[in-house]
């Protein structure tokens, strides 16, 4: 990267007519590569038992990062229903809900709770709509 | 169309009594000159009558046409989708083609098992989704049916990026025999297929509950989805947190890829949607110079019209006239 690179790059970025090729920086990566492959070749036995520590460390890491993986969406769809703004519905789902558990033990099961959820989902959903896409990429 | 005339009759109604007080003046304003036929009272029997059948008619145009049937429970319905605010829905927005990137991994590795893609070939991802070799190896790793050749035998080779995506099965029935009876869609067009569009693929996702409703029932071999019209819904949950390792170190949470992935989709459906959007702004461009132009044409074209004057001098009686 010379001079003219930077100043040709900035020419392009401000006029608004250049178009961006969608171009796998190939070369570069195959460099990388290949440096990184006689760095490792270049330590002894001895380091490659701590290097092998590390791994272990860094695989336990991400298995913690993947467990550490909460969907946003849960939890800002609970904290909704919790919520005043859907104390209504929930208030009518959880009455639902006890109302068809113990009618169900005497034989008259015939209700269903699809309505009352319909609701409070339609309420929780509304409600962490914006707050998801703010978190979401 | 009931609203429509509800706002009529209040109006007739308001017009009516407004009409009797107009009405009561004018009796006793005609009273004093002595030529009146119609006492107070007779007019305000009339004004009565006539606003009693205004309710009626009211009434029994609600009676008629009021209360709608529903035919359907709203579980046979389906939870509508709640509108989520997407980007690339906007005017003038593209898509986010690393989200477009995001989700063609999430279809590959989650969906293209059961799910189709019958309309996307290799080529249409260089440059938005891919890059040329990306696309070229991801073609290559596929094969397909080669012309005749000089025995008539059909020989296989590897695909190229003319080569559409190929599909998890031979045909529908396969699809269906794999799948307990039922079939998978086509997700090319999905979004547009769906009412609802983004917002309903993205639900459905998202949306399946931990555990059903109390009291509703649900299909053997279905699941609980509420957002599925029927509820019942042959498709598993598929997308569970930290499913894909995204090359872009997104946290790879369920709703996360449902996002990417139903962008995805809508690109699928409409690759169209950046250039159309340009397209757009180019017309805007376009007739707004075209708009000034034409102002400034005939402005030029009516200035001798506009600045001319019109002078009219009588003749006179006397000897000299002048003239401008």
């Amino acid at each position: 990267m010379g001079i003219w690179d930077t100043i040709t790059d900035l020419f392009e970025a401000a006029t608004p007519w250049t178009t961006a090729e969608a171009e796998a920086p190939a070369q570069e990566e195959e460099q990388k590569e290949e440096v990184t492959e006689t760095k490792e070749d270049e330590p002894e036995a001895e380091e490659a038992t701590e290097e092998e520590e590390e791994e272990e460390e860094e695989e336990e890491e991400e298995e913690d990062e993947e467990e550490e993986i909460v969907d946003p969406k849960d939890k800002l769809e609970e904290e909704c229903r919790e919520s005043k703004q859907c104390f209504p519905a929930k208030h009518h789902f959880d009455e639902c809900v006890d109302r068809v558990t113990n009618a169900s033990g005497n034989g008259e099961g015939k209700e269903d709770c699809v309505e009352e959820f319909f609701h409070l989902a339609h309420c929780a959903t509304q409600c962490a709509a914006p707050k998801l896409w703010s978190v979401l990429k | 169309m009931l609203a429509r005339s509800c706002l009529r009759s209040t109006r007739a109604i308001a017009s009516a009594r407004n009409g009797v007080v107009n009405i009561s003046k004018r009796a006793a304003s005609s009273s004093s000159s002595g030529a009146a036929a119609d006492s107070p009272l007779r007019m305000n029997i009339a004004a009565a009558a006539a606003t009693a059948v205004a309710a009626g008619s009211i009434a029994w145009y609600y009676h008629l046409y009021g209360p709608t049937a529903h035919a359907m429970t709203p579980a046979e319905e389906g939870l509508h989708p709640t509108k989520y605010p997407w980007v690339h829905e906007q005017w003038l927005k593209t898509f986010d083609h690393q989200a477009l990137r995001r989700g063609f991994q999430v279809y590959r590795e989650v969906c293209a098992s059961c799910h189709s893609l019958n309309r996307v070939p290799y080529r249409s991802l260089v440059g938005t989704i891919l890059t040329v070799d990306e696309a070229k190896a991801l073609a290559e790793e596929n094969e397909y049916d080669t012309e005749p050749n000089d025995e008539g035998e059909i020989e296989k080779r590897p695909g190229k990026l003319s080569d559409y995506i190929p599909a998890p099965y031979k045909n529908d029935e396969a699809a269906r025999f794999a799948n307990n009876g039922a079939l998978p869609p086509d997700l090319s067009l999905i979004v547009k297929a769906r009412h609802g569009g983004c917002n309903y693929i993205f639900s459905l996702l998202t949306g399946y509950p931990e555990e059903p409703p109390a009291g509703a029932s649900v299909g053997e071999g279905l699941n609980f989805n509420p957002y599925f019209p029927g509820t019942g819904i042959a498709m598993a949950r598929v997308l569970y947190d930290g499913l894909v390792d995204y090359e872009d170190e997104t946290p790879a949470s369920a709703s996360q890829m449902a996002k990417d992935v139903t962008e995805f989709l809508n690109w699928a459906a409409e690759p169209e949607m950046d250039d159309r959007k340009r397209m757009g702004m180019k017309i805007l461009v376009v007739t707004s110079v075209l708009f000034a132009v034409s102002v400034w044409v005939k402005r030029y074209k009516w200035a001798w019209l506009k600045s001319r004057k019109i002078v009219y001098d009588p003749p006179k009686a006397t000897k000299h006239t002048t003239r401008h």
